[in-house]
C-alpha cells in the first residue's frame, strides 16, 4: 500500500493570481492585526499572519501539509480587520483543495459525498422522496393537533411560486417538528412560496472540503431547480453558508440564474415592519436577555451592515430593545464561532473548542440568557462550547421566537426553549 | 577619584585585522595547520565588502571578457566551495541573457570566450530560459546557461570562525580596532588598540600580523609604516527586494555595466551593482540615483523590477588593486594581492587585499602558506578539502531557514519574535550565548548580523522592540542601554532603507515612525 | 443573477476612515449634516489612544512641550503654513472638547484638553507628551510625576511588552517603581494577545481571577500599571471593576500593535456612527469622485457590485501613504483619488535625512495637499479643486505629524475647520 503525499502548492505564486494587486500577499506590513483578531490563533501553532509569512518564505511543504487549513474557518476576519485588506482565506481554500481525498477530515468529505449522491443536494443524504415523505407526514400530524392550522400548506414542486425555500437537512432527519414555525410563519404573512423535491438542501460541505468540482456540481443542481420552478427569488432560510455558497458559487462559475438569492432575516425584518408578522415582546414580562450571533456566511462574508441591521430589529421587535444586548464585536467585525468551514464535522474537537473560547466569553460578557442566530452551525457551535466551557445560555432559532411571540408555537417546537422561555407561553 | 582602567595586555601566535571573509578563513585555515590566533574588527563580521555584495559564487564567466586569470580562479575555487562549505552556498545555476539593444557580436562570442576558461556555459533557446525563468524581458534574443551559485557571506564568516575557535583557542573580537603598530627592529612588537564599545585600550602582541582590512588595507598598512600598498575604491550598490523574483542568477550578457546582475539571495532577490570611484571609504551608502539606475537597467533584464517592493539597499566597497586601468572599475582585474612587506623592511607582517567573495579561500590559503612558513609550520592548507562543519549558533543567517526549524519544533513556548523572516526566542537566546562575537549587552544589531532579524518587509521596526524587550526581559539589559541598542538599530536599518522608501515600504516607514518616533520618542532620548 | 444597484445620498461625503474623517463625521453629527463615510477602517487600529495636539516644536527643539497652545504660537512664526496655525485656537480647542466628550459618551471617557500637556508613558519606558488621555491610562501619569509606590505588571506570552523594560528605563526617574511577570488567567501556555486579553476581561469571572493574581503581584503598592488589557468595549467600566476587586489603582499603558486602544476606536466608531445616523460603508476605498453641478458623485464597488453616493460636499481626509490617500513613488509623491498636486521635495534625493531619528525629521513627511482658508484642496493653477471639495487630516501639506506630535491635532481641529465649512457651503 502506498502512502499518498500532499501535492506541494506554490502558495506564493497563488497568492499573486488570486489575490488583487495592491492586497496580496507581498502587500503584507506584518501588523500582525490578523492573528490578534483570529479566534484560529495559535491552533496548530499557526496563525493568518504565520501563514502569510510562511508563503512569502517559501515553505509550501509546511503550509501545504498544515492541519491549520482544517481549523481556519475561513470566515475573513483577517481580511475585515486588515488595513491592506489581505485575504488568507482563499489560499486556505487552495490548501484544503489541494489534500487527497483520504488525508481530508472525513467528516466533511463525508458530508460532501452524501450531498453528491441524491438529487436532494442533502449532507445527511436524504433522497427526495423521503424529504417529500417527512414534509408531507409533518404537515398532516400538524394540521391535525394543531386545529389552527389545519390549512397549512408545504407546497412542493410548484411552479411559479415566488419564493423557493431552501432546507437544511438537520430539520427533516433528525427534528421534523422544527419545520414547522416556518410554514406557519409563510402562512400568517401569505407568501407565496414553494419546496422543491430536487435540490431543496441548503448545506455545502463539498466547499468546505475544498472540492471545486463537486461545489460547482451541488450550486448547478440547486441553479437548475429555481430556474426550472420559475422562482423569482431563491430564499435562503437560517442556514448561513447555504447563502454564500450559493452566490459565490453562481459567480465564481458564472452561471446563469434567472432569480434573486434573498435572505430569510431580510424578510422577516420586512413583514415586521410592514406589519404581516404582527409581532411583539409583551410575552417577555421576566425580562430574559437575548443577544444575537452574527453568521459571518452572511454578514461578513456576505450582506455586511444591512443584514446585521435586520436581525437586530427583528431581535428587537420579538424581545424587546431593552431585554436585547450587542455581543462585542459585532456585525461585520463578530468572531466566527467556529462552528463554521465544517469544523464541526472535521473531528477536531479540541482545536474546535479552543477556537470557540472567544465566541463563549463573547457570549459570557453579554450576560445574556439566549442567543438568537439564522445559522445551524452557529447554533451547535455555540451549544456545544456552552456545554463545556460551563455556559448558562441557550440558543434558539428565529423561527421559534417568532412563533413564541405570535402565541403559535406547538408543543413539538420547543425543543430548544429552557425553563425560562416556556414559561412564557 | 577615579580608578586608572588597567591596561588589557593580550598574548596572541598571530593577529588577523579585518574579520571579513577573508579574515575568517585565514584564522581557520590558521587552526587546521595548528596555529592560534586572534581575529579583530574594528566593527564586526562581514561590515565591509563581505557583507557589501551579491552573495553570488562566481562561475567565473562574468569575467571573461576583462580577467581571464580570475576567472578560471573563480571557477576553480567555486567547484571547491560547493564541496567544502555546501551549507552556505544555493546551486541555482546562473544565466546570461541579451536583450534588445544590447551587442549582438559580444553576446554571439560569449561561449567561445568561456572555454578557454573551462567554464561550462551552454546555449539556450530565449524560449527555454523564459521557461526557466518567466519574469526574463520578452525582449531577449540571446541566452546562455553557466553553473553561478549563491553562497551566504555571513553564514561562511561566522562558521569558518565557529571552526577555528573549536579546532584551538582561536578567538574573535568585535568592535576591536587598530590605532598603532609599535616596530622594533623590523618587526611589529605589538599592535595597540581600542574597544570602539568601551572606549579602552589594549596592546596585543604576536608573533605575526596579517592585514585583511580589504578596502581598508591600505590605511591599516600605513599604520606600519608600510607604503607598498596602493588601491583604488569602487563602490557598489545594490538593492533586496521583498520577495525572490527568479530562481537562477540572472546576469546580463553584455560587458559588465550597471544593474546587470539579479542574484536570489534565499527568500529574496539583489539586485546590482553600480560602480563609482570613491576616495573616502567612511561615508560610503547608497544614493537615489544608483538606485534609479539600477532599477531602469535592471528591467530592461526583467521588467517587473521596476514595479518591485524593495527593502533595502546597501553599498560595498571592491578594493582593486592600484595597477587596474581602464575607463570602468569593473574592468579592472579582481584578482588579488598578497604583500609580504619584505621590501619595508618588515618580517611578520602580510598584507591580503583586492580578490572578491568567491577567492576568498584561496585568498586565506596563501596568506597562510607564507605566514605557516614564517612560523617554521609546515603543516599544509586542507581548506580545500576538510568540509567546514556546520555549528549550530551560526545557522540562523539562513534566509527561510529559522522558520522550518522552529515549525518543526513545534513548540508554542518558542515566540516567533521576528514575525517578517520568523525568528523565534530560540535563535536569540543561542546567538547571544553562543555566536561568534558573542557578548555581554550585545547590540541588536551584532544578533541581527547573526540571524535574519530585521530582513524583512518591517526592517526591524516590529522585531527591533520586541527583541529588545525579550532581552530586557532575560535580564541582559539592565538600563537604558537597550533602549539606545534600539534606536541604533532602527538607524542602522534605515540607513539600508532610505533610499529605496516608495510604495508600499513608504506605508511601512510611515508606520515604523509614528511607532519609534511618535509613541517611544526615539528621535528624543538622551543617549548619556 | 439578478442584483439591485445601490444609491445613497448625502450632505456631506467624508472620505477615509482614519482619526481625521471619524472626527469630521462627529462634528457632522453635531450639526445635523446628513452624512455618509467611506474607507478602510483597518488604519485607524494603529492609533496609541493618546490624542496629540501638540508635543514638539521640531525641527527647533528637539524636546517636548509643555504647553501645547503655545507652541502653536511658535509655530505660526516657523511654520505659518502649519494647518494648526490656520484655525483659531479657541476652534481647536472645542474641537478636542466636542471629539473627547462624544468618545466619552460611546464609553471610552478621555480627560478633556487642558492648558497644558501631560506626560505619559511609554511600553519603552520612556514619556511622551499629549493633550487627552483615555481615563484607563490616567493614573500612570499622576504616579510617575508624584514618584508613588507603583508595580509594573506584564504577562507571560505577551511579546513586546517588558515590565523590566519599563522599569530599566524609568528607575532613575521613579525609584519606586518595580515589575512583575505574572500569567493570565486561563492563557498560561503559548503567545497571547492584547486583544484577546481584553476581551476575555470584559467577562466578570476572567476579572476575578485576574484581580487575585494582581493584588498577589501588587505586594505593598497601591498602583499598578499594566499593559493596555482593560477592556475592549467598555474600558471604563473594566477598570472600575478591577480596581473595586483589586482595592488598587490601575492605569493602562499603551502596547505596540496590534494593541487595544486603537481596535477600541475602531469598534466603537464601526458600532456608534452608524446608530447615531452616519450611512458607514467601511472596507472600501472610493474608486472615483467626480464633482457634478451641485455637488459630487461618488463610485466604489464591494462584493455586492456597484454603490453610488450623491452628495452635496466632500472632505477628504484620505490619509498619508498608509491609508493610501498619497502615494510615493519612484518619481514622487501624487494624490491617486484625484490626481490633486502635491507640495514635496523637489527631488527623491531630498525626501530623507542621513539619521533616521534625527529629530528634525524628514522633509517628505510634510509633503501634502494645498488648501484656501476654507480648507479646499487647490488644484494646479492654485483655485479651489471644487467649491464643494474640502480636505481635512495628515494629507495636509506643512506639517510632520509624527515628529510633531500632532497627528491627533491636526485631524482633529482640520476636521472642524472643514466641516466649519461644509456648513457654510450647505446653508
Amino acid at each position: 500500500m502506498t502512502e499518498t503525499t500532499i501535492p506541494i502548492i506554490n502558495f506564493k505564486e497563488k497568492a499573486e493570481e488570486l489575490l488583487p494587486e495592491g492586497a496580496s500577499f507581498e502587500a503584507c506590513l506584518t501588523c500582525g492585526l490578523c492573528s490578534s483578531g483570529c479566534p484560529a490563533s495559535g491552533i496548530e501553532n499557526m496563525d493568518p499572519r504565520k501563514f502569510i509569512r510562511m508563503a512569502m518564505l517559501g515553505m509550501d511543504k509546511e503550509l501545504s501539509t498544515s492541519k491549520w487549513v482544517w481549523a481556519c474557518t475561513q470566515c475573513k476576519r483577517c481580511q475585515h480587520v486588515c488595513p491592506m485588506s489581505i485575504d488568507v482565506s482563499q489560499l486556505v481554500f487552495l490548501a484544503r483543495s489541494n489534500w487527497p481525498q483520504e488525508k481530508k477530515p472525513a467528516g466533511i468529505v463525508r458530508s460532501c459525498q452524501l450531498i453528491q449522491s441524491t438529487d436532494s443536494t442533502s449532507a445527511m443524504g436524504l433522497p427526495p422522496e423521503d424529504f417529500v415523505f417527512v414534509v408531507q407526514d409533518v404537515l398532516e400530524e400538524v394540521r391535525e393537533l394543531q386545529p389552527e392550522f389545519k390549512n397549512l400548506q408545504a407546497p412542493m414542486d410548484k411552479k411559479g411560486a415566488h419564493f423557493f425555500v431552501n432546507q437544511n437537512s438537520r430539520e427533516p432527519m433528525s427534528e421534523p417538528d422544527e419545520m414547522v414555525p416556518l410554514w406557519k410563519i409563510f402562512d400568517i404573512v401569505g407568501a407565496d412560496w414553494t419546496y422543491s423535491s430536487r435540490a431543496w438542501a441548503a448545506e455545502n460541505f463539498c466547499m468546505f472540503s475544498g472540492n471545486e468540482e463537486a461545489w460547482r456540481e451541488v450550486i448547478q443542481k440547486r441553479v437548475d431547480a429555481v430556474n426550472e420552478l420559475g422562482c423569482e427569488v431563491w430564499l435562503n432560510t437560517e442556514c448561513g453558508h447555504s447563502y454564500y455558497t450559493m452566490w459565490n458559487g453562481i459567480n465564481r462559475f458564472g452561471m446563469e440564474a434567472d432569480f434573486k438569492l434573498e435572505s430569510l432575516v431580510t424578510y422577516y425584518a420586512r413583514w415586521i415592519r410592514e406589519g404581516k408578522l404582527p409581532v411583539n415582546s409583551d410575552w417577555n414580562r421576566k425580562n430574559i436577555i437575548f443577544t444575537v450571533q452574527d453568521p459571518c456566511m452572511i454578514v461578513r462574508k456576505a450582506y455586511g451592515e444591512s443584514i446585521a441591521e435586520d436581525m437586530r430589529f427583528v431581535t428587537k421587535s420579538l424581545v424587546g430593545e431593552e431585554n436585547f444586548i450587542d455581543m462585542q464585536p459585532n456585525r461585520s467585525a463578530n468572531y466566527c464561532c467556529g462552528g463554521g468551514g465544517g469544523f464541526l464535522q472535521a473531528g477536531m474537537t479540541e482545536h474546535r473548542r479552543t477556537y470557540g473560547k472567544r465566541k463563549f466569553d463573547q457570549i459570557a460578557a453579554t450576560g445574556a440568557s439566549y442567543v438568537l442566530t439564522p445559522c445551524h452551525n452557529c447554533h451547535s457551535q455555540m451549544e456545544d462550547i456552552g456545554h463545556h466551557y460551563g455556559g448558562n445560555y441557550g440558543v434558539v432559532h428565529f423561527w421559534t421566537l417568532i412563533c413564541l411571540s405570535l402565541g403559535i408555537l406547538g408543543e413539538n417546537e420547543r425543543t430548544y426553549l429552557g425553563p425560562d422561555l416556556l414559561e412564557c407561553i | 577619584m577615579t580608578q586608572k582602567p588597567k591596561e588589557q595586555r593580550i598574548e596572541t601566535e598571530v593577529l588577523i585585522i579585518g574579520a571579513g571573509v577573508t579574515g575568517a578563513g585565514i584564522m581557520r585555515d590558521l587552526a587546521l595547520r595548528g596555529v592560534q590566533s586572534l581575529l579583530i574588527d574594528r566593527k564586526d563580521l562581514c561590515a565591509g565588502a563581505s557583507g557589501g555584495n551579491h552573495g553570488l559564487l562566481h562561475s567565473g564567466s562574468r569575467y571573461i571578457s576583462s580577467d581571464l586569470h580570475s576567472a578560471i580562479e573563480c571557477r576553480e575555487e567555486s567547484t571547491i566551495l560547493k564541496h567544502v562549505a555546501s551549507q552556505c552556498i544555493e546551486e541555482t545555476g546562473g544565466l546570461f541573457v541579451a536583450v534588445e539593444g544590447d551587442d549582438p557580436g559580444f553576446a554571439e562570442n560569449f561561449a567561445a570566450l568561456c572555454q578557454p576558461a573551462g567554464i561550462a556555459c551552454d546555449q539556450i533557446s530565449c524560449a527555454d530560459a523564459k521557461k526557466l525563468e518567466p519574469l526574463l524581458s520578452d525582449r531577449l534574443f540571446k541566452a546562455y546557461r553557466v553553473p553561478d551559485a549563491t553562497i551566504d557571506p555571513f553564514r561562511l564568516a561566522l562558521l569558518n570562525v565557529a571552526h577555528a575557535q573549536m579546532l584551538n583557542n582561536s578567538s574573535f573580537r568585535p568592535h576591536t580596532e587598530i590605532l598603532l603598530f609599535t616596530v622594533k627592529d623590523g618587526k611589529i612588537e605589538s599592535a595597540t588598540c581600542r574597544d570602539n564599545r568601551t572606549n579602552t585600550t589594549l596592546t596585543i602582541y604576536a608573533k605575526q600580523y596579517i592585514n585583511a582590512g580589504g578596502a581598508w588595507a591600505m590605511n591599516i598598512a600605513q599604520l606600519a609604516g608600510c607604503k607598498d600598498v596602493s588601491l583604488l575604491y569602487s563602490k557598489g550598490t545594490l538593492l533586496v527586494s521583498h520577495d525572490r523574483l527568479t530562481t537562477h542568477v540572472i546576469n546580463r550578457l553584455r560587458p559588465p555595466g550597471d544593474g546587470d546582475i539579479l542574484v536570489p539571495g534565499g527568500t529574496v532577490s539583489v539586485l546590482g551593482t553600480t560602480s563609482i570611484r570613491v576616495d573616502d571609504l567612511e561615508t560610503v551608502k547608497p544614493t537615489v540615483a544608483e538606485i534609479d539606475i539600477n532599477v531602469r537597467e535592471g528591467a530592461a533584464m526583467i521588467p517587473t523590477l521596476a514595479a518591485a517592493r524593495y527593502i533595502r539597499a546597501f553599498s560595498g566597497v571592491r578594493p582593486l588593486l592600484q595597477s587596474a586601468g581602464g575607463s570602468d572599475d569593473r574592468e579592472a582585474t579582481r584578482g588579488f594581492a598578497l604583500l609580504d612587506h619584505s621590501t619595508q623592511n618588515l618580517s611578520n607582517f602580510s598584507t591580503i587585499t583586492g580578490g572578491k567573495l568567491t577567492t576568498y579561500r584561496l585568498m586565506a590559503e596563501k596568506t597562510c602558506d607564507l605566514v605557516a612558513e614564517r612560523l617554521n609550520n609546515s603543516e599544509p592548507c586542507q581548506t580545500h578539502i576538510t568540509p567546514l562543519p556546520d555549528e549550530e549558533s551560526c545557522k540562523w543567517t539562513e534566509p527561510g531557514a529559522s522558520p522550518k526549524y522552529w515549525y518543526k519544533a513545534n513548540d508554542p513556548e518558542d515566540m516567533i519574535l521576528c514575525e517578517c523572516e520568523m525568528v523565534p526566542q530560540s535563535a536569540i537566546d543561542e546567538i547571544v550565548k553562543d555566536a561568534p562575537g558573542a557578548e555581554k549587552e550585545m547590540t541588536l544589531k551584532a544578533i541581527a548580523l547573526r540571524s535574519r532579524a530585521g530582513k524583512g518587509p518591517c526592517q526591524g521596526s516590529f522585531c527591533g522592540i520586541r527583541i529588545a524587550s525579550y532581552l530586557y526581559d532575560q535580564g541582559h539589559y539592565h538600563d537604558t542601554t537597550g533602549l539606545i541598542h534600539m534606536r541604533d538599530f532602527f538607524n542602522e536599518r534605515f540607513k539600508g532603507t532610505r533610499t529605496v522608501t516608495w510604495g508600499l515600504q513608504a506605508a511601512q516607514m510611515e508606520l515604523a515612525e509614528a511607532l519609534h518616533c511618535g509613541l517611544l520618542g526615539l528621535d528624543n532620548i538622551n543617549d548619556d | 443573477m439578478i442584483e439591485e444597484d445601490r444609491n445613497f445620498t448625502a450632505e456631506l461625503a467624508v472620505i477615509g476612515t482614519g482619526l481625521a474623517g471619524f472626527a469630521a463625521s462627529i462634528f457632522a453629527l453635531k450639526r445635523d449634516i446628513k452624512t455618509a463615510q467611506i474607507g478602510n477602517t483597518g488604519a485607524v487600529a494603529y492609533t496609541t489612544g493618546y490624542l496629540d495636539l501638540l508635543g514638539s516644536l521640531s525641527p527647533d527643539y528637539p524636546s517636548s512641550i509643555e504647553d501645547p497652545w503655545q507652541g502653536i504660537e511658535q509655530l505660526k512664526d516657523s511654520h505659518p503654513g502649519h494647518p494648526l496655525c490656520r484655525i483659531p485656537k479657541t476652534d481647536i480647542f472645542t474641537a478636542f472638547e466636542q471629539f473627547t466628550s462624544f468618545l466619552g459618551e460611546c464609553g471610552i471617557t478621555y480627560t478633556p484638553p487642558e492648558k497644558s500637556n501631560i506626560r505619559v508613558l511609554t511600553p519603552a519606558g520612556t514619556l511622551k507628551p499629549t493633550l487627552c488621555v483615555p481615563s484607563t491610562m490616567k493614573v500612570g501619569s499622576t504616579a510617575f510625576s508624584q514618584k508613588e509606590p507603583c508595580v509594573i505588571i506584564d504577562f507571560k506570552g505577551l511579546k513586546g511588552f517588558s515590565s523590566r523594560q519599563v522599569v530599566a528605563n524609568l528607575k532613575d526617574k521613579w525609584p519606586k517603581l518595580s515589575s512583575r511577570r505574572v500569567e493570565f488567567p486561563d492563557m498560561a501556555s503559548g503567545e497571547i494577545y492584547p486583544e484577546v486579553m481584553a476581551r476575555s476581561l470584559e467577562v466578570p469571572a476572567t476579572r476575578e481571577k485576574l484581580a487575585k493574581i494582581l493584588v498577589e503581584a501588587a505586594e505593598d503598592a497601591k498602583i499598578i500599571g499594566l499593559p493596555a488589557i482593560l477592556g475592549m468595549h467598555t474600558p471604563d467600566l473594566v477598570r472600575e471593576k478591577m480596581e473595586q476587586l483589586t482595592g488598587l489603582q490601575i492605569f493602562e499603558i499603551p502596547t505596540m500593535p496590534p494593541s487595544v486602544p486603537g481596535i477600541r476606536l475602531r469598534e466603537m466608531f464601526e458600532q456608534l456612527l452608524p446608530q447615531k445616523g452616519v450611512i458607514l460603508i467601511p472596507q472600501q476605498k472610493v474608486d472615483k469622485l467626480v464633482f457634478i453641478e451641485d455637488g459630487a458623485q461618488l463610485s466604489l464597488s464591494d462584493s455586492f457590485g456597484p454603490i453610488t453616493i450623491h452628495s452635496k460636499s466632500v472632505i477628504l481626509a484620505t490619509g498619508r501613504f498608509l491609508s493610501g490617500g498619497l502615494e510615493a513613488s519612484i518619481d514622487g509623491v501624487s494624490e491617486p483619488l484625484l490626481n490633486l498636486p502635491v507640495t514635496q521635495p523637489a527631488s527623491r534625493r531630498k525626501w530623507y535625512r542621513e539619521k533616521y531619528t534625527d529629530y528634525r525629521g524628514h522633509s517628505v513627511n510634510s509633503a501634502g495637499i494645498e488648501v484656501d482658508s476654507s480648507f479646499r484642496p487647490l488644484d494646479s493653477r492654485g483655485q479651489p479643486y471644487s467649491k464643494n471639495l474640502f480636505a481635512a487630516g495628515v494629507i495636509l501639506a506643512h506639517q510632520d505629524w509624527i515628529r510633531g506630535r500632532c497627528g491627533a491635532g491636526v485631524a482633529i481641529a482640520t476636521a472642524y475647520k472643514a466641516v466649519e465649512e461644509v456648513e457654510k457651503l450647505l446653508t
